[in-house]
């Protein structure tokens, strides 16, 4: 006689749902064999809200539905689905009520099973973790172990990769700069390397590379006899050790340089690393885009380099990148593009009239760009401008910009917020003044389409302008609370889902559709809500993360909210750019939509995780700033 | 109210039950009878029930064999996962060359297998004291009489209750022809569909139609009398 039977049934159901089909066989026969089947007509209670559960329930078919205290509709589970532990973990009763939205069938396992279970295995603990935010980490940190391959490691590309997983020796040729010339290029050449670090008191001072040599040397036919300080770079750009791989990838791209010095936390020189380097970790053309963009001869060039952009982003999600940085480096090409198409305009058009800034809004302003992103543009004027005499070079200029723009794939805005429509071609008082009236005399509908003005960003010409014209707008949006109330309200209005029921969204009202749409619905709710933080608090960043550090740092969000958003805005972020990813790779053009059907488990579960902090924080910012306005 | 109307079905089977009890040998078949029959009385949400399925190699009681008898045990509101139980029984010497024949039973599939009198030894305690829940329970009635007949000499008697018989009883209608059959009516209740057709999984398949069925009845004020086949 087999003692200690499992039923197959039960065994193979949990078997493929996780997190059971993660466990070993002894432990799933284990929670198999400590676990009741019940049945639960539809319509009747399962829990009662502050009542003691004594499991944790798993939906073997039908469908139940949670509502907070018994009102608040909080998630609809079906099929694989689990219930009751947050109650179990906490020995505390249940907050949810249940009910059985359809005949459903339970697999309801004993909490003492559950929790020793939970005890033993952390993978099954952390699924079950109470804690939306770290669940999510823990999601993110998951998905880029699994996206990257096998030769590349968590730890050597995510978040906190940085360049100095790179380093292979750290024995660097170095000279000092009073080296003549001529013993500089021996050297080089006996010890074969391309760069050379010119270093005194181990503090790097210089750099002189081959090409240096050519063009500063031999071209011009400096006697090789002078000291090497007169020929080399003088302070050049460096990094220290725990940059991240690809702001330094940025850095260069941005700089068209190839070796970058990387020095200690003190300064001392420890390395070069070359763009090859990174490039053979990444296994992308990431670098070329951005130096093809920087050298286009126009702008036809400028479209057929970032025609590329799709493939390296998905090179990138694929080795594993987070979310952060490839947003940083879509921004980073997009602005490239910007620059060298108003570059180009400018050798067409002739110099400016007037000094002026190219400022853009939005994703590109805050380095959090995705694939099929709008032209959000302006032009700002400094002193000097004579709308009669000098608009007419710009009408041009911008028009050159922006059908080169659109060329390269940034779509003209359907709002009309370009550079070519004349209300966006203003000088600093008139843009302040166009800001004002917001902040002045606020208007809920006209709150609702400001937004992206408050991310702004200078990406060419006289930055400074940009730096102003921020300065002050934030100044007086700091000092009116009507505004501010109003843009906590416009940002608290967005209608976050609860989570998925089936292939369906689920809202407040249960009334569920098909389609996520993971940029209104996600990712922008925590764009305004740091926004209105840092409005509120006068932040310099525009950086959605950094805003959220930074209104944590001065108190205007607590230290845990911050988390659990900056948690929740890199898992949502991660979401689009899979799905933007493998839109690319069956050429669909680039969207935020997508159909619940298409996510995973694992991705449900945890944008509900997501969704959960997003409108904790959206309810907080209500009552914060919006309170007595209804 | 029930009782009233058929106030012979508790004493018919208390009389069938005890009648046997006095023939029973002793050992597991006597010590079965003396743990007893739960009243009629007990109402269903304390009683607690083993569901049984029998795999057999035909459908005549006498001339056909058990193979595997899975068993799990239950109450009004639950299955308990933690009582499944599964026992193979190797066919007696007697019926054992039709299963060959029939069923290709080879020396390897049987190694597992208790021979019939050691299977009933052990499956005897498992049921005691509690009503058998089946599907068409004739069958798990006529094999279990019929194999303590052979093993004991004396007959076996137990409480059973019918899934089959329950849903005509108390969902009446016309039905197609196999519309009774476990799968079928199942899916009426929304449970899911197991794919396995071993003795296990069925005496599952027969508990959880058993909980929607009592779930739809309504259990409050269900007793034993109730369940019990007519």
């Amino acid at each position: 006689m087999e003692k200690a039977t499992e039923l197959g049934e039960v065994l193979a159901f949990l078997a493929s749902h996780l997190p059971f089909s993660r466990l070993d066989h002894e432990a799933l026969a284990k929670l198999a064999r400590h676990c009741r089947i019940s049945y639960h007509r539809r319509g009747t209670r399962i829990i009662e809200a502050g009542q003691e559960n004594l499991y944790l329930s798993v939906v073997r078919s039908g469908a139940v539905e949670l509502r907070l205290g018994g009102s608040e509709l909080n998630a609809r589970l079906g099929e694989g689905e689990c219930f009751g532990y947050p109650s179990l973990i906490r020995g505390s009763p249940a907050q949810n009520e249940v009910e059985a939205l359809e005949d459903t069938l339970l697999y309801r396992i004993d909490k003492a099973a559950f929790l020793s279970l939970r005890e033993a295995d952390p993978d099954f603990r952390a699924f079950f973790a109470t804690d939306e935010a770290s669940r999510l980490r823990r999601a993110v940190e998951t998905m880029r172990a699994e996206e990257g391959d096998g030769s590349l490691r968590q730890d050597a590309l995510g978040t906190h990769a940085s360049i100095a997983t790179l380093i292979r020796r750290r024995e660097v040729v170095t000279a000092a700069p009073d080296m003549t010339i001529a013993a500089a290029a021996r050297l080089m050449a006996e010890r074969d390397v391309s760069t050379l670090p010119i270093v005194r008191d181990s503090k790097l001072v210089g750099i002189l590379t081959d090409k240096d040599l050519r063009r500063r040397v031999l071209a011009p036919a400096i006697d090789t006899s002078l000291p090497l300080e007169t020929v080399m770079t003088a302070s050049p750009l460096s990094a220290v050790e725990d940059t991240p791989i690809l702001t330094a990838l940025v850095m260069m791209a941005e700089r068209q340089i190839h070796h970058l010095p990387v020095t200690d936390a003190s300064g001392q020189l420890v390395a070069i690393i070359s763009s090859n380097d990174i490039l053979a970790r990444l296994g992308s053309n990431s670098l070329l885009i951005a130096k093809e963009i920087a050298t286009s001869p126009d702008s036809a060039g400028v479209a057929r380099a970032a025609a590329q952009l799709p493939a390296a982003m998905n090179g990138l999600v694929g080795a594993g990148v987070d979310a952060d940085h490839v947003s940083r480096y879509v921004s980073t090409i997009g602005e490239g593009a910007h620059r060298r198409l108003l570059e180009l305009a400018r050798n067409e058009l002739g110099p400016p009239p007037v000094p002026f800034a190219l400022v853009c809004f939005g994703s590109l302003a805050r380095a959090e760009q995705a694939l099929g992103s709008d032209q959000d543009n302006g032009l700002v004027f400094g002193e000097g401008f004579d709308r009669d005499r000098h608009d007419a070079y710009f009408e041009s200029l911008a028009k050159h910009l922006s059908d080169g723009l659109a060329s390269a794939g940034y779509r003209y805005c359907p709002g009309d917020i370009m550079a070519t429509n004349p209300a966006y071609r203003l000088t600093v008082a008139e843009w302040e003044s166009h800001l004002r009236q917001w902040i002045d005399s606020p208007d809920p509908q006209a709150i609702l389409e400001s937004g992206i003005f408050f991310d702004m960003r200078g990406i060419a010409g006289e930055i400074e302008l940009v730096e102003t014209l921020r300065a002050r707008v934030f100044e007086a949006a700091s000092a009116n609370r009507i505004f501010l109330s109003f843009i906590a309200r416009a940002a608290a209005s967005t209608r976050v889902p609860l989570g998925f029921f089936r292939n369906f969204l689920l809202q407040d009202d249960a009334i569920e559709g098909r389609v996520l749409d993971l940029k209104a619905q996600a990712i922008t709710p925590i764009v305004d809500l740091a926004r209105t933080h840092s409005l509120a608090g006068a932040i310099q960043a525009t950086n959605t993360l950094e805003r959220l550090r930074a209104a944590s740092d001065i108190g205007s969000l607590s230290d845990d909210a911050a988390r659990d958003l900056a948690a929740a805005f890199e898992f949502v972020r991660d979401v689009r750019f899979r799905h933007q990813a493998d839109q690319n790779a069956k050429g669909d053009p680039p969207s935020n939509k997508l159909d619940p059907e298409s996510l995973s488990r694992f991705d449900r579960e945890h944008l509900r995780d997501a969704f959960r902090l997003i409108r904790a924080q959206l309810d907080k910012l209500r009552s914060d700033y919006a309170g007595g306005l209804t | 109210m029930l009782e009233l109307l058929f106030p012979s079905n508790e004493k018919r089977l208390r009389r069938k039950f005890y009648a046997a009890a006095r023939v029973a040998p002793p050992g597991p078949l006597r010590d079965y009878y003396e743990a007893g029959l739960p009243s009629f009385d007990t109402p269903a949400a304390d009683l607690r029930m083993t569901a049984i399925d029998l795999e057999t190699d035909g459908l005549d009681f006498a001339a056909s064999a058990i193979l595997e008898a899975g068993l799990v045990d239950m109450v009004a509101r639950s299955i308990l996962a933690d009582t499944a139980a599964r026992l193979r029984i190797r066919p007696p010497a007697a019926l054992r060359a039709e299963s060959v024949v029939i069923h290709r039973l080879t020396d390897d599939t049987l190694s597992d297998a208790l021979p019939e009198n050691e299977a009933l030894d052990l499956l005897l305690p498992l049921l005691a004291g509690k009503p058998l829940v089946a599907h068409f329970a004739d069958i798990e009635a006529g094999f279990l009489d019929a194999a303590c007949q052979r093993v004991y000499k004396a007959p076996f008697v137990g409480a059973f209750v019918c899934t089959m018989q329950l849903e005509n009883r108390w969902f009446p209608r016309t039905r197609a022809a196999d519309g009774l059959r476990l799968g079928k009516l199942r899916a009426g209740y929304g449970l899911p569909a197991y794919t396995a057709h071993d003795g296990l999984t069925d005496s599952l398949a027969c508990a959880e139609l058993l909980l929607a069925q009592i779930a739809h009845r309504g259990a409050d004020r269900l007793t034993l009398g109730d369940l019990v086949r007519r």
